[in-house]
């Protein structure tokens, strides 16, 4: 996810403390913990998930690139950095197989396509 | 305890008010919401002609950084444009472009006081004929915006061709995608590319486009009569489809499925909106609006998510619609190219 989790939950710390202070308006209280609150659950859905949602993904998407290989660690970080590369490297892929009219090929894409979609997806999307 | 902010707007108004004395501002409070502009509502009190007076008003201000990078005049002339007319708008008061007296540049609006915007106020109190009133009134106002005479925004913004307003927006949101986005979006990618591949035909006239025409950026009332259109920061001239295309985004059905802004069927939404304006919504030319206002939405979540990351904007405003819609806008392409 965008921004990244861990920089969210620093940030979310920092707005508790001064939430904590006295001399917030009550309005601007209410609008910052109603927030965090709806933060705090998406990132509570999406944590046990992550790494292993990760690893499947970059999993898949070497076998439609034809790589082989390994995650080299299980920080998220760095299965994300691997993600994103390996994502960039498909859209060039999905590009060619349109370019080349290579059907077969583009139902594979949009079916991990859309597999990714539903690794991410969070109970209260609107879709 | 007085918000910091209300002896400095004070002195502002008080400056633009020459024949006013005792000028003080009350009450002040940041409204939730607004990841492009910080709002807050006010109460402005003064002493005019041995008269004491007061007024609600709103006070909507630049942020360090936003999720959209906009022009406050195009969003202040677009309010002034409409006002008086069919489509409802805040009575727009002074624009300020410095930052001297408040930080950050702004603008003063009254206050259409006493409704609701919320989608979740509206979805959880009101019943199936309220929804059919507000989406009446949703998509009629919609169309009058439509038909509106361009002409006094033109003086201050591009006036594409009819033929090239599609490529206009496409090369503008797909651009700030490219700047923005952190992690690779394959199916936006793979959207933009089936939009630059079959082109809409040209616009059947140049209009103002509201830019983000949604359920949740309108006032409400009990009885699903709408008196305030609001955030027209994205405000441009360019063609009607976008606003309509906009308004049928699949991620603004706020959970009620196959409903148009979650008030009623895409078909339902068109129709009032072809009665109300006269024009056309070819389905071919709508499906790509549709498409395109996808990716437009995506360069928004990304956009929001760039703000955050660079520090610029370090508001959990600007987290939630990364999080919540960057992959519901993906899903929402793949279902209109016929993949989910």
């Amino acid at each position: 996810m965008t921004p990244p989790t861990s920089d969210v939950l620093r940030e979310l710390a920092a707005l508790l403390l001064r939430n904590a202070a006295p001399g917030v308006p009550d309005g601007e209280r209410a609008n910052a913990l109603g927030l965090t609150a709806t933060l705090l659950n998406i990132a509570a859905e999406t944590w046990d998930a992550a790494a292993h949602n990760l690893v499947e993904e970059n999993r898949a998407i070497r076998a439609l690139l034809a790589e082989t290989g390994n995650d080299p660690a299980l920080h998220l970080s760095v299965l994300q950095a691997e993600n994103n590369r390996l994502r960039s490297a498909l859209i060039g892929l999905h590009a060619r197989a349109e370019a080349e009219g290579d059907e077969p090929l583009q139902a594979r894409i949009w079916a991990e396509l859309i597999a990714g979609t539903e690794r991410r997806s969070l109970s209260t999307a609107p879709i | 305890m007085a918000h910091a902010l209300e002896p400095r707007l004070a002195a502002y108004v008080a400056g633009r008010m020459p024949q006013a004395s005792g000028v003080t501002v009350s009450n002040l409070e940041r409204i939730s919401g607004g990841a492009s502009r910080e709002t807050y509502r006010f109460v402005l009190s003064w002493t005019e002609a041995g008269q004491p007076t007061s007024r609600k008003l709103i006070l909507r201000r630049d942020p360090p950084a936003s999720l959209i990078d906009t022009e406050r005049r195009v969003e202040f002339e677009a309010y002034r444009a409409f006002h008086g007319s069919s489509v409802p708008v805040p009575d727009m008061l002074w624009l300020e472009e410095a930052s001297d007296a408040l930080d950050h540049p702004f603008f003063i609006a009254g206050e259409i006081a006493g409704f609701q915007a919320g989608p979740a106020a509206l979805f959880a109190g009101a019943t199936e004929a309220v929804l059919a009133r507000v989406a009446e009134r949703k998509w009629t106002i919609l169309g009058d915006i439509a038909t509106a005479d361009p002409a006094p925004l033109a003086a201050i913004l591009p006036t594409p061709a009819l033929d090239d307003c599609w490529r206009r927006e496409l090369d503008h949101w797909a651009g700030l995608i490219a700047r923005d986005a952190d992690h690779p979006l394959p199916i936006t990618e793979a959207a933009i590319r089936w939009l630059r591949a079959n082109p809409p035909p040209a616009a059947q006239r140049l209009s103002i486009v509201h830019g983000d025409y949604r359920t949740g950026n309108f006032l409400f009332d009990a009885h699903g009569d709408i008196h305030g259109v609001l955030d027209w920061e994205m405000a441009h001239l360019g063609d009607p489809l976008e606003d309509l295309g906009w308004s049928l985004q699949p991620v603004w059905t706020f959970g009620r499925s196959g409903m148009a802004g979650g008030l009623c069927p895409p078909a339902q939404a068109v129709a009032i909106w072809e009665r109300a304006s006269g024009l056309v919504a070819d389905p071919a030319a709508l499906h790509w609006w549709t498409l395109f206002n996808c990716v437009k939405g995506q360069g928004i979540w990304v956009g929001s998510a760039a703000a955050f990351n660079s520090g610029g904007n370090r508001a959990p405003i600007m987290i939630y619609p990364a999080w919540w819609l960057i992959n519901a806008q993906e899903r929402a392409m793949a279902q209109l190219m016929g993949r989910l």
